[in-house]
């Protein structure tokens, strides 16, 4: 091992000595002044996913969230440099972590933050103009088949848990309020889309998490429909479409061309 | 209201981007005052952006440094390079630099002398290296490829550290000086890092000052630090960028400026982020400093 | 009901959908009562230069999560959350354990 390496292995492990070979002017106690790397690394690390996770830290409270998030940092520490992306992987590492067992939908509140950052830095795209929409319309025979374009910005996530009521309980000035009235156990799908410069969370009704999922899926807009009806009687095509729209979801939809 | 009478505000819409920054105060951009400072089109320097956190593809970020850059001088300084680590550089990571750079042609690029990653994981923190002939030769290696690859002078800044290496054969400004002879870089002088670290190793900053390559440096940082002790008592400062430049700091920059002239400043800010204005009041005693202290340079008279 | 939907009636829901989007927010809002959307905070530059302060046993602290000392006490939000068909009860975490090195 060359120095790095037994340096970087100190530095996660608190159960590993100091690096050898250290020294200090004064001859005082290289393992303290090292421990102010370790504090630096650990401590930086578990900022940036405070930073990416407040709810999950709103819902666990600050000091089991961090010593939580230092366990993810010491198991899984950074692949890259760029650290607005770092905390993939938190969510399963909640899963299997068991102090947390007790707050099932945990994870998966993890997971929309996650997607929630993912979508805060993806590439930045035009939502579709109203010119491209009135065409789709004008091209009206053409619609079933018609496939939708989605800006990258826009992820989307099922879960069996109210994920996106307890989310928004917290962007609450009263969520202790809000809070008592969420049952934590219904099943709700978020839709995840930054449009301008906000990223915004919005719960879907069961028929328009299917339209959407199986439009993502690459089906056409009339399958994905149909679907959608089939699974859940109350799919309002035009409400999801206008909540798409409005969201800055959809960045194009491309028709077949018509055969003659 | 302008401090300096070199200065006539923000540059608007500047077409073609300067060759050095100005030699002015400077702060860190920060999210937090992104609209502030378009709001308000504060009288300063220039902009230092930490490059790793641009490195995303869209989004708020690139939009707010998109329209900051159309008014403010930009230097780009890297946090995520890891020039003194033992494995070759990151290629991947030095093509994502040269793509930032590309983007915004900052009037300054600079990076550490620390490493910060080993076998592929990344410890975000600038970690401390050896003073002895086999990283010199590493550091050198890995500034010509840097310098290469950007095709452009990088400028490599002094560390603050806690701890000093019993394999070093060299002293910090002796192994500094060798790097910058060797491989052409120019020099970050961090003030704050220089006290600190001086301070953590008993030694003299004004002696370390006289015997760096003080005719290279092209920017100055000042930040502040917190103190905490070693185990036998004695002050060990701590490099937190929390709290407002130290008044030793202040001293001592004016002794720097004593001998470089007139240099782009920045104020540092990382922890506990004040209100923009507060900021702008350190960046204005850096200004006033640099205007009453430091002689114009020989190269800014003929300009 | 027909699986397949008419080109007319998915040109009428992508109409509608186009006159809703180009109303006022406030009134969109009224129109779709079911939506829930909601914005958060802003995040921050996470690459940066500052080293931790006053925290100097964060990174040397050693957690224990194995022992069988666990006792419920829940601290965060998660307290107010509750489950009629979980067990255990939402809401419920167990107890670290910290050890300073």
């Amino acid at each position: 091992m060359n120095a790095n390496a037994i340096f970087a292995e100190a530095l996660l492990d608190p159960a590993v000595p100091c690096p050898p070979g250290l020294a200090s002017w004064n001859g005082s106690d290289p393992a303290q002044r090292f421990a102010v790397y370790r504090n630096n690394v650990v401590v930086g690390l578990v900022d940036a996913l405070a930073d990416s996770f407040p709810v999950t830290q709103e819902l666990v409270g600050e000091t089991f969230f961090r010593a939580m998030a230092r366990e993810f940092v010491r198991a899984a520490p950074p692949r890259s440099p760029v650290l607005a992306l770092y905390g993939q992987g938190f969510a399963e590492f909640i899963e299997s972590f068991s102090p947390a067992a007790g707050l099932p939908y945990l994870p998966d509140v993890a997971r929309l933050e996650m997607l929630r950052v993912l979508a805060w830095h993806a590439a930045d795209a035009a939502p579709v103009s109203r010119q491209a929409l009135a065409a789709a319309l004008a091209a009206a025979e053409s619609l079933p088949l018609a496939r939708f374009e989605f800006v990258p910005a826009l992820r989307l996530l099922a879960s069996p848990y109210a994920i996106v009521s307890l989310w928004a309980a917290h962007q609450s000035e009263n969520a202790a309020l809000e809070l008592a009235g969420v049952a934590t156990d219904t099943p709700q799908t978020a839709l995840v889309c930054r449009h301008e410069l906000e990223v915004a969370i919005y719960r879907l009704a069961p028929g328009a998490a299917d339209f959407l999922a199986g439009l993502l899926a690459g089906q056409s807009f009339g399958a994905a429909a149909s679907a959608a009806f089939a699974g859940d009687p109350e799919f309002d095509p035009a409400a999801t479409l206008a909540l798409l729209l409005g969201a800055g979801a959809i960045a194009g939809i491309a028709t077949p061309r018509r055969m003659s | 209201m302008s401090i300096l009478p070199l200065a006539a505000g923000p540059r608007r819409s500047d077409p073609a981007p300067a060759r050095s920054l100005p030699r002015r105060a400077g702060i860190g951009l920060k999210p937090e005052h992104f609209r502030a400072i378009l709001q308000t089109l504060p009288d300063l320097g220039f902009f230092e952006i930490h490059a790793e956190n641009y490195m995303v593809e869209g989004g708020p970020f690139h939009h707010w440094l998109t329209r900051i850059r159309e008014h403010y001088a930009l230097s780009v300084h890297g946090v995520g390079l890891s020039i003194g680590g033992a494995a070759p550089l990151d290629e991947a990571h030095l093509d994502r630099l040269a793509a930032l750079l590309d983007r915004y042609q900052p009037e300054s690029f600079s990076e550490h002398l620390a490493w910060s990653s080993h076998g592929g994981n990344f410890y975000n923190d600038l970690l401390p290296v050896a003073y002895d002939r086999v990283t010199l030769a590493r550091v050198c290696e890995h500034i010509d490829r840097v310098q290469t690859r950007l095709r452009r002078r990088m400028l490599l800044e002094n560390p603050a550290t806690y701890v000093e290496f019993a394999a070093s054969t060299m002293d910090e400004t002796g192994f500094i000086s060798e790097v910058v002879a060797r491989s052409g870089c120019g020099l970050l002088l961090d003030v704050n890092n220089l006290y600190v670290s001086c301070t953590n190793h008993g030694r003299d900053a004004r002696d370390s000052i006289r015997r760096l390559p003080l005719d290279t440096v092209a920017q100055i940082h000042l930040a502040g630090f917190a103190v905490e002790s070693d185990s036998l008592g004695a002050p060990l400062l701590i490099d937190s960028h929390g709290t407002p430049v130290a008044e030793e700091v202040w001293r001592l920059y004016c002794h720097v400026l004593d001998r470089v002239g007139r240099t782009p400043t920045l104020i540092e800010r990382d922890n506990d982020i004040p209100a923009l204005p507060v900021l702008l009041a350190e960046a204005a005693r850096a200004d006033e400093i640099l205007c009453r202290l430091a002689p114009m340079r020989r190269d800014e008279v003929r300009a | 009901m027909n699986q397949t939907l008419t080109a007319a009636s998915l040109a009428i829901a992508l109409g509608t959908a186009m006159s809703i989007a180009a109303a006022p927010v406030v009134a969109q809002d009224k129109m779709m009562a079911d939506k829930e959307k909601c914005y958060g905070v802003a995040l921050k530059g996470k690459n940066d230069c500052k080293a931790g302060a006053g925290t100097s046993c964060a990174g040397t602290a050693k957690t224990d999560h194995q022992g069988n000392a666990w006792s419920m006490v829940p601290k965060g939000s998660c307290e107010k959350t509750a489950s009629k068909t979980s067990p255990t009860g939402h809401g419920q975490l167990m107890e670290f354990k910290e050890k300073k090195a």
